[in-house]
């Protein structure tokens, strides 16, 4: 089986479904320890250099051109002019299920269409464990790193459909009460920082909610026509009121105390923030990272002041 | 009680008895343990800033929340703290909970007025007087500490003063700072930097509101610290 390189989520399904194996770039690069040269994101420049040095291989790539940032765009471009077979994938900005049905009949074509539709299957059960670790997170009974490594990983499984399952099945099954001083959601792009969710939790910060992995988990298909209506609800690719609306009720239903807004350098989610504070009427901490590192002090000092702040640490 | 804020660069300490400090002093952080010289075991000590779990059985808190109390004890009505320390500077916002720290960058942070004092050859608390001095604050524009500095070396070659060149860094350090400082509020300015009078008359006129500046404002933190504690204890 030939691998597809991936530069942001696309559906699995389709993928393992067309016989390839996808390969999310994103997901070397926080324990690359890279220092990529000439860079704004340090998450696409990583992936980017990893490519272009034959550091990293695959036979094809796939770059999300539209519902993705411009970072990735032109850094997929410079891959693709390096001769690696791309092809440039568009989420609809309006929700516009048909054009997502055209765009996943385009990506179809690209990987020489259908030929095992029961790996299809096999996602979507896999996407349902998911959920039930997410759900678990959500009430307390099992850590937020736990589920975090694992969801993370939901755009390539890792590679191997059959492995991936026992994993998630095993951490399902590791279930425990979680005790911790305050319940807090993750928004944004996933921290660089490996280490990011165990350092968060070590200051007794309980992560229950990841929002792009948690999009990963949500949106799944069994045809083309099912998987275009649930990722034209991928609210990265979409306006903000939509994503804001989706954040609200999550929120809300998690019971969350308090908010980490992660942003990456360079990145235009950056400039989000202010409307995410004035909307989300909870106490925020905005962390944002750049290169590829543990977490820094000054990101731990962060961190354990607002686990003090909403632990009451303030002065009556 | 002992309250220490062992900083990056300093390490302050305050003794509160019956509610009121009765005993300062200041080392190089290097030197923090010789705060402890004359402490006797029995006296509970609280901790915060960077060596703050140094201290075996201290009460440690980060600087943000020694930051609170320590000005909820002193300033009354205070709704955001901006706190310029040795390394950095943090904003917070006590009606929405609420707090940034300058990222990536020296150039808001006392290491930048330390670099500058030693370029100028005289002490950074001698910054300020430098400033009263100025007939008009030279332009500069850089945001980057080493960016600026060049600017300042470029004025002094274009025949400015030192005085002028010196407040013209005040105003651009006072400007990075307003830049996380929330629109609306009752501004309090504590830390080192907050000794610096230039600093202090610039950041006000960029805010265009009163910025109140604590008696002994690089101890603020060091008082948190037993405040909090006390407070803590109290609930135990």
């Amino acid at each position: 089986m030939s691998t597809v390189g991936i530069t942001a989520m696309v559906p699995p399904e389709l993928v393992y479904g067309c016989g390839h194996v996808p390969v999310d770039l994103n997901n070397a690069v926080p324990t690359s320890g890279a220092v990529p040269r000439g860079k704004l994101c340090a998450w696409t420049a990583t992936w980017r250099d990893a490519l272009l040095s034959g550091t990293a291989h695959v036979d094809r790539l796939v770059v999300v051109a539209g519902g993705d940032c411009h970072n990735a765009l032109a850094d997929g471009q410079r891959v693709a002019l390096s001769g690696i077979p791309t092809h440039f994938f568009f989420y609809p900005f309006d929700g516009d299920v048909a054009y997502l049905e055209g765009q996943l009949r385009a990506f179809e074509a690209f990987l020489g269409g259908m030929r095992d539709p029961s790996a299809v299957g096999a996602v979507a059960r896999i996407k349902d464990l998911a959920l039930e670790l997410d759900a678990a997170r959500a009430r307390g009974d099992l850590p937020g790193s736990v589920a975090f490594n694992h969801m993370i990983a939901l755009c390539d499984m890792r590679g191997d459909l059959a492995a991936f399952e026992r994993s998630v099945r095993e951490a399902l099954s590791r279930r425990r009460e979680v005790g911790a001083a305050a319940r807090v959601a993750l928004v944004g792009v996933p921290p660089i920082y490996p280490d990011f969710h165990e350092v968060a939790e070590g200051f007794g910060l309980q992560l229950v909610f990841d929002e792009l992995p948690w999009e990963f988990a949500r949106l799944g298909g069994r045809d083309i026509g099912s998987m275009a209506r649930s990722y034209s609800d991928y609210t990265f690719a979409r306006q903000l009121p939509h994503r804001l609306a989706l954040l609200e009720r999550e929120l809300r239903d998690r019971r969350v105390d308090g908010v980490i807004h992660y942003t990456q350098y360079a990145c235009h989610h950056m400039l989000e923030d202010e409307v995410l504070r004035s909307r989300l009427d909870l106490p925020m901490l905005t962390v944002q990272g750049d290169l590829p590192r543990r977490c820094p002090e000054q990101e731990k000092l962060r961190l354990e002041a607002f686990a003090e702040l909403l632990a009451g640490g303030r002065a009556r | 009680m002992i309250g220490l804020d062992l900083g990056s660069t300093r390490a302050k300490m305050v003794r509160v008895l019956g509610g009121e400090v009765v005993l300062r002093r200041e080392v190089p952080s290097p030197r923090w343990r010789e705060l402890l010289d004359r402490v006797g075991p029995e006296e509970p000590v609280a901790t915060t800033g960077y060596f703050r779990r140094q201290v075996p059985g201290a009460r440690a808190i980060t600087e943000l929340t020694a930051a609170r109390w320590g000005v909820g004890a002193l300033v009354p009505g205070a709704e955001v703290i901006v706190d310029v320390g040795g390394q950095d500077t943090k904003v917070q916002d006590l009606r929405t909970n609420r707090f940034v720290l300058n990222d990536k960058c020296s150039a808001g942070t006392g290491a930048f007025l330390e670099l500058v004092a030693s370029y100028f050859g005289v002490g950074v608390d001698e910054l300020g007087r430098l400033h009263a001095e100025a007939a008009e604050p030279a332009d500069i524009n850089s945001t980057c500490a080493v960016f600026a500095m060049s600017e300042m070396v470029s004025q002094l070659v274009g025949g400015r003063t030192r005085a002028d060149v010196v407040a013209g860094m005040h105003r651009a350090f006072a400007r990075r700072i307003a830049e996380l400082v929330p629109p609306t509020g009752a501004v309090v300015l504590i830390g080192g930097g907050a000794r610096n009078s230039g600093l202090r008359s610039e950041l006000a006129r960029i805010l265009a509101r009163e910025v109140v500046v604590p008696e002994h404002p690089e101890h603020v933190n060091a008082l948190g610290a037993v405040e909090y504690a006390a407070s803590a204890g109290a609930d135990e």
